[in-house]
């Protein structure tokens, strides 16, 4: 009887990130900085995440109502939003 | 006798002297030019050189306390100092777990003009299985440079 192998630890909830002090290249510059909805996620979350504040959830909405809709209490795991600078 | 001993001698001034006067005056000294400036030299290239792990990062996204053990509950920061420049280069981290289990894996694209800092940082939201880890940094796909940690209850 070969012993049981033990499971492997779960890392799906870990976040991972970096920043910089150097400038992002010119390609990546112009290009717009997009986030993936993860499961959880809320536009209020997601601006306090990437801007420090909460309160910039509007700016995102505003610039996804095509994709989040009139509702921007409800985002959906997989949808891709632009984040616009603030 | 002695009189044309003196027209030799009066003839060799003669032509001496003519000889020099035809003699072509040496150019003159080519007026001094400002000198070139010499090219800079060229920009080094992006190189990483050093990596700290910590708890925390500064404004400056160094690490201020460097350790390699951790808590559970903590938030892992890798701070990665590079120097040179350069138009476009990504840094990556690979952390994985002590059996090789990735982790996460991030990259950072940068356009260095000079020392840089870059930090790369993983969280969860539940603890962290204890044990030990790795971080793999490399730059440009390029040999990584490794450092371990540990994750202790």
């Amino acid at each position: 009887m070969s012993p049981e192998k033990e499971p492997l630890p779960d890392f799906s909830d870990v976040q991972g990130g970096s920043s910089s002090t150097a400038p992002a290249p010119k390609a990546e510059q112009d290009a717009p900085r997009t986030y993936t909805v993860a499961k959880g996620d809320s536009l209020s979350k997601i601006a306090k995440e990437l801007y420090g504040k909460a309160g910039n959830w509007h700016a995102i909405y505003e610039a996804n109502k095509a994709t989040i809709g009139s509702n921007p209490d409800l985002i959906k795991p997989g949808q891709v939003l632009t984040i616009p600078e603030v | 006798m002695r009189r044309r001993n003196y027209w030799i001698f009066g003839a060799t001034v003669l032509m001496v002297g003519a000889a020099g006067a035809c003699k072509k005056a040496p150019p003159p000294a080519p007026a001094p030019t400002a000198a070139e400036p010499a090219p800079a030299p060229p920009a080094p290239p992006v190189a990483v050189a050093g990596v700290s792990l910590g708890r925390a990062i500064d404004a400056a996204k160094g690490v201020a306390a460097p350790m390699t053990t951790f808590g559970v509950r903590d938030t892992v920061y890798a701070s990665v100092a590079t120097t040179g420049v350069s138009p476009a280069a990504t840094l990556s981290a690979k952390w994985t777990f002590q059996t090789g289990q990735l982790v996460d894996s991030t990259s950072q694209k940068i356009a260095p003009t000079g020392p840089a800092t870059t930090e790369f940082h993983i969280s969860k939201k539940s603890a962290w299985p204890a044990g030990k880890y790795t971080v793999a940094i490399t730059l440009d796909g390029g040999a990584p440079m490794v450092k371990e940690f540990e994750i202790k209850k």
